[in-house]
């Protein structure tokens, strides 16, 4: 079974069908896709604006990062979840836009991301109390980038079709 | 001069034509939009989960609002700049866009209650039930302005 067959399977689902062509579930789900990033979005940042030494700076680190930690995480499931909602009801259109893979590649890197500073900056906030590291900036810096890249290029898939 | 040819007007300023030309100029300005609306709103919710009691406990409301209000400023204007240039593209159109009206409606109500009571409340030092109820209301206010503005592209 190649990716296409497979994807039209997908569309063909009774979920994908209520979803693509019901006036308000669409809408509804893009409404809890939009609103994790007006909600926990501005935890995202303010973490990494404090990782950078921009923002609250009368808190300690690790009052920023350990009290934002779980909103974040829930806000993180919230946005995957409607999204992978989203992407259900028309995998096909969203295997033919660039901008989706542009977006997944990103997603990735996230991944990446998270793996690789996890130890040493967002698991290690009672040490940045002390100071902030070359190594926690930049993974601040990172962070913010891919953040935004993720906004433009999940904005622009509406704009692909 | 009729709202009607006001409306219209707009939709001919240099800045709609620009909102208009290339392709990329709506999507850009629309994720400005998306991550002003991060920034205004994402720091507004955690002031109001702090006067619910439920995040940031390890601060008052009034500590983090004064924390958090400069960044709260950048996104207001990040979003009153970009919001207005995407209007000017559709203007006639988003006018009579009923899930449009509602966002303003609701925008206009935030903001206000922004201003007043939520700035009241947050300025009082301990966990009272007028923390918990502006807390309640801001974030229910400044869901209604984002659903809105979702199901503008839908109705």
């Amino acid at each position: 079974m190649n990716i296409v067959s497979a994807l039209e399977w997908v569309e063909s689902t009774g979920l994908s069908t209520a979803i693509r062509e019901g006036a308000l579930l669409y809408p509804i789900i893009g409404g809890f896709h939009l609103l994790s990033i007006a909600l926990f979005g501005g935890m995202l940042v303010m973490t990494d604006l404090r990782l950078l030494g921009w923002a609250m700076q009368r808190r300690t680190v690790s009052d920023v990062l350990e009290q934002f930690r779980a909103w974040k995480r829930a806000g993180f499931a919230l946005v995957v979840s409607s999204g992978l909602l989203l992407a259900w009801a028309e995998p096909l259109k969203l295997y033919r836009s660039p901008s989706f893979w542009e977006k997944m590649a990103l997603l990735v890197l996230v991944g990446v991301h998270a793996l690789v500073f996890r130890h040493g900056v967002y698991e290690n906030a009672k040490a940045l109390d002390a100071g902030l590291t070359p190594q926690a900036k930049l993974a601040a810096a990172l962070s913010l980038t891919l953040w935004a890249g993720l906004i433009v290029t999940g904005r622009l898939i509406a704009f692909d079709a | 001069m009729p709202t009607g040819s006001f409306f219209e007007w707009l939709t001919k300023t240099p800045w709609a034509k620009a909102m208009n030309g290339p392709e990329w100029a709506f999507p850009v300005v629309e994720s400005l939009h998306f991550m002003g609306l991060a920034l205004s709103v994402g720091t507004i919710a955690i002031v109001d989960l702090r006067l619910l009691g439920i995040a940031m406990r390890r601060q008052s409301a009034s500590e983090l609002a004064a924390d958090l209000d400069k960044w709260t400023w950048i996104g207001l204007a990040l979003m009153l700049i970009t919001g207005p240039l995407m209007f000017s593209a559709d203007a006639v159109n988003y006018h009579y866009n009923p899930a449009f009206q509602f966002k303003m409606v609701c925008l206009l109500l935030a903001l206000v209650f922004y201003f007043t009571l939520h700035r009241y409340a947050t300025r009082s030092t301990t966990q009272s039930l007028l923390a918990n109820l502006a807390g309640a209301v801001s974030l229910a206010l400044w869901i209604c302005v984002v659903a809105g503005g979702r199901m503008i592209a839908f109705v």
